[in-house]
């Protein structure tokens, strides 16, 4: 018959040893536990995180439905054709009814965010504040030809909601493609006013027929590129993580808009009537 | 016109931000410098026969004791502020505490802070009286240990005692095999219980199968080469 060995080649036994560790062992470490009471424990548990788990998905929901609603007051927006203006009333109409809509739907949220809940459940519906911005200011920037600031949006939005700087950040961002679409769509319909926006800067140099009371789109842009660009964040901030991918396309869509600009200014003065820059490149439109 | 003030709020607040983010991570980073020592010292159970553990869950015992006291100084803090806004700083490394805590539990250090539950490890509860912050708040907004930490932290427990098995065999100790296997098996039903989403918790826990079927395989052995001690052969 063999002898067992340990590892380190010795003859092993069962020591007496064994027993004396047994006996240390069951003295240190607890003896076992009745089964129903970690099962009780770990029901409680899963009670706990069902309650999270479906709130959460309840709100994500919601949030969609306000990314979806924002959109289409987005859309309808790209419609108008000037700005500083109140709005066609068909337009208004339209959105003031998704407002509504979007109104509610916050509404139906707040008892999920109260408290402590707030900041818990804050990623699951920025995504619908961010959009929700997005058309907001959008809005307000066609309607008026300002930025709308934070505590204007805050003032949309119940105020048990969580309306985060890094969400109207986002949303800003968002709006510089918006805008971007917004003026190359009139300068391809020949829009006369819209181009006249864009034309501004450039005014004094070509004789434009024109020289706009407020300051064009172009300049908005710039003012706005200008402004991103001069964040200063903190580095491998977890709130900025998709920044730079924006930053990108927003540069993209001012330098868009310039050049849209800039073929207005050299071409302009032998433009037949009916021509329309060439904007070649797909036009990009930041959605998220 | 766009307003250039805008602009300038938004990085007032985001400098705001940022020196509470700082005061945060400083603390956050003592505590994960400690952590590594407490760890560190956990480890020579893996190496120390059961019997000759004493001085080890004594100096473990120092260093949690130790991390304990930056826990109430992250406390302080945190408390000034949103808790869910700033919880990815610390949840890690308060994960970890609360893992070598277990084990150091389990082990048999820190017996009398166990609660007088029936279980052979600290309840959420125990743990939150130990380092002394609440534990699952619902409605108020304070420093407090989640479900969520707790039950990662239990898993991380699970896979360090999947260790020891192996470990305590190569020791000559065939008894810690068995009541790591019983503890383990157990907690896994617990687990088996939850209903998890695709979360951080979901794969984690999806991990503990692995963890049971290492110690399992070690049993087994045992058992096979009947190295299984009598006393505890039910195992």
């Amino acid at each position: 018959m063999g002898t067992k060995r340990s590892w380190e080649g010795q003859p092993l036994e069962l020591y007496p040893q064994d027993t004396i560790m047994a006996e240390a062992e069951s003295e240190s470490a607890p003896s076992a536990p009745s089964a129903p009471s970690i099962l009780s424990i770990f029901e409680n548990f899963r009670d706990e995180l069902d309650e999270h788990h479906d709130r959460r998905e309840r709100i994500i929901k919601k949030s969609r439905d306000i990314t979806a609603l924002s959109k289409k007051i987005i859309f309808a927006l790209q419609r108008v054709r000037a700005t500083n203006q109140p709005l066609p009333p068909k337009i208004a109409q339209e959105n003031q009814t998704r407002f509504n809509q979007i109104h509610e739907l916050f509404e139906a949220v707040v008892p999920e965010q109260l408290g402590i809940n707030g900041w818990r459940y804050q990623r699951q519906i920025s995504a619908g504040i961010q959009e929700f911005i997005e058309a907001l200011s959008f809005d307000h920037y066609l309607r008026t030809q300002t930025l709308i600031t934070h505590a204007e949006c805050s003032a949309r939005i119940p105020s048990q909601i969580l309306v985060s700087e890094e969400d109207y950040l986002m949303g800003l961002y968002d709006l510089t493609g918006e805008m971007m679409r917004f003026a190359v769509l009139s300068l391809s319909s020949g829009n006369a006013s819209a181009i006249q926006a864009a034309e501004n800067t450039a005014s004094e140099s070509e004789k434009s027929t024109v020289a706009s009371s407020q300051g064009g789109i172009v300049v908005d842009l710039r003012a706005m590129r200008a402004g991103f660009e001069a964040l200063s964040l903190p580095p491998r901030h977890y709130m900025f993580r998709d920044m730079a991918k924006k930053m990108d396309v927003m540069q993209n869509s001012v330098e868009k808009v310039e050049r849209a600009a800039y073929g207005i200014v050299v071409r302009g003065s032998e433009r037949p009537s009916g021509w329309t820059p060439d904007l070649s490149g797909a036009v990009e439109v930041a959605s998220y | 016109m766009i307003d250039q003030r805008i602009f300038e709020n938004l990085q007032t607040k985001i400098d705001e931000e940022s020196t509470v983010r700082d005061e945060l991570h400083e603390i956050v980073h003592t505590l994960a410098r400690r952590g590594r020592s407490t760890q560190a010292i956990l480890s020579r159970a893996h190496s120390t026969p059961a019997d000759q553990l004493k001085p080890v869950l004594d100096d473990v015992t120092k260093e949690i004791l130790a991390q304990k006291e930056e826990v109430a100084r992250l406390k302080a803090v945190a408390d000034q502020h949103p808790f869910y806004k700033y919880n990815g700083l610390w949840t890690r490394e308060l994960q970890n505490l609360v893992a070598s805590i277990e084990l150091t539990a389990w082990l048999g250090g820190l017996q009398e802070h166990k609660g007088p539950s029936s279980t052979s490890f600290m309840t959420i509860e125990d743990v939150g009286k130990f380092l002394d912050i609440p534990v699952n708040l619902k409605e108020q907004d304070a420093f407090h240990l989640t479900i969520e930490e707790y039950l990662l932290a239990l898993i991380a427990m699970v896979e360090e005692l999947a260790r020891l098995a192996v470990n305590s065999v190569t020791l000559g100790d065939y008894t810690r095999p068995m009541q790591i296997g019983n503890f383990v098996k157990e907690l896994f039903a617990g687990f088996q219980l939850l209903n998890l989403k695709n979360d951080i918790l979901r794969k984690r826990s999806d991990g503990i199968k692995y963890s049971v079927k290492k110690i399992e395989d070690v049993v087994y052995d045992l058992s096979l080469r009947n190295l299984v001690p009598k006393d505890n052969s039910s195992a």
